[in-house]
């Protein structure tokens, strides 16, 4: 962990964390993105350890159906990102704390049409590595229904699409690649 | 939520990053993540419990804060340079951590070896109030001290940790809890 703060120093009872740097507070940021993932991590498999996969998975469903309001909520009220086109599912995704720690490229194709691909998921080589299978729950099912209700949140027109999904042939492949697509009324 | 941090509203930037907030953003966004940090965490107790019964829940949290706390420690001390084995580490601690952030405890450094820590606002003790199920009870009076003790030892395996006040509260606008970190002087 690279030192963002140096507080070796007395006891500042005033101490608030405007006094980081930009640099830090934005390593600081991207530290509490770990924070929210391994809080996460470490729920779920303590669940599954004590009651099984089937109860594990239903949490974590229900967790996320409820959390990722409040992600909206920060992208709409504390960053300003309105509309009703793919460009603020977009935005969403570069400002979401779960966005910082896998490497994800953002093809927005016109206002009506992103696809997101992402090369790098910490999670999906957890489930990997561990070999149970899980990844077909957690990237299809899960993950779907979290993406449909970002875009639903912004336009209940607007389609969800995997082109690409786990299991991976091989660890060089992208983990997994979606498509947001508002269709032309016709 | 009030005024935006920052103005997202116009086009999209392929190359944005944080870096673009202003130093009042980045720490308003980090208010927010440590909420969502404690919504996290209370979601999947709620889930849990529904699912499983209490019993499997609050075992659940335990073994959850007991390898959450030594990241949120390592942070502390790695990213903060938090050192030392006096209880002003612990106050410094209380002061970086995301998880203690939405409750902003008061600090009271008592001399070099004694630490107290008031908590006056505690969104999840609000909310175990309201639920009525008495829950305060495990996550309050038996959960907390054995977390505060990991965060004492981890500075000073000599640091006492004890509860000065605890709820159940009789009023509202009673304080929720209040601790005490000392390290004795060896005689």
């Amino acid at each position: 962990m690279k030192l963002l703060y140096d507080y070796s120093g007395d006891f500042d009872p005033s101490f608030d964390h405007g006094r980081l740097s930009k640099e830090g507070l934005v390593g600081l940021l991207h530290t509490y993105s770990d924070y929210i993932r391994r809080l996460d991590g470490h729920w779920y498999l303590s669940v599954m350890n004590r009651c099984g996969n089937d109860a594990a998975f239903a949490c974590d469903t229900e967790v996320w159906e409820r959390l990722v309001l409040y992600e909206l909520k920060i992208a709409s009220e504390l960053l300003n990102i309105r509309g009703d086109d793919a460009v603020a599912v977009a935005k969403v995704f570069q400002v979401s704390p779960w966005f910082w720690m896998y490497k994800c490229d953002l093809d927005l194709k016109s206002r009506d049409h992103l696809i997101i691909t992402y090369r790098d998921c910490p999670t999906l080589l957890a489930l990997e590595r561990e070999g149970a299978g899980r990844e077909r729950q957690i990237c299809v099912d899960l993950e779907m229904k979290i993406f449909m209700k970002m875009a639903h949140f912004y336009n209940p027109k607007m389609k969800v699409t995997a082109l690409k999904l786990p299991p991976r042939k091989s660890a060089d492949d992208v983990c997994c690649r979606w498509e947001f697509k508002i269709e032309e009324n016709k | 939520m009030k005024e935006p941090l920052f103005d997202y509203g116009g086009d999209f930037d392929s190359s944005f990053d944080q870096s673009q907030l202003s130093k009042e953003g980045l720490v308003g966004l980090l208010a927010a993540y440590s909420n969502y940090i404690r919504k996290l965490d209370g979601h999947w107790y709620l889930s849990a419990m529904d699912k499983c019964g209490n019993d499997v829940a609050y075992d659940c949290d335990i073994d959850v804060w007991n390898k959450l706390m030594k990241f949120e420690l390592k942070v502390a001390s790695d990213m903060m340079n938090i050192c030392g084995d006096g209880v002003a580490s612990v106050a410094k601690y209380f002061q970086v951590s995301p998880w203690f952030w939405t409750f902003k405890p008061r600090l009271k450094l008592k001399g070099e070896d004694r630490l107290e820590v008031t908590f006056d606002k505690c969104p999840t003790l609000l909310a175990l109030e309201k639920e009525g199920l008495g829950r305060e009870a495990q996550i309050c009076q038996i959960m907390e001290p054995e977390l505060f003790e990991t965060i004492a030892h981890h500075f000073n395996p000599k640091m006492k940790v004890a509860a000065l006040t605890l709820p159940p509260r009789k009023n509202i606008d009673d304080v929720c809890c209040q601790w005490e970190f000392k390290i004795e002087s060896e005689r």
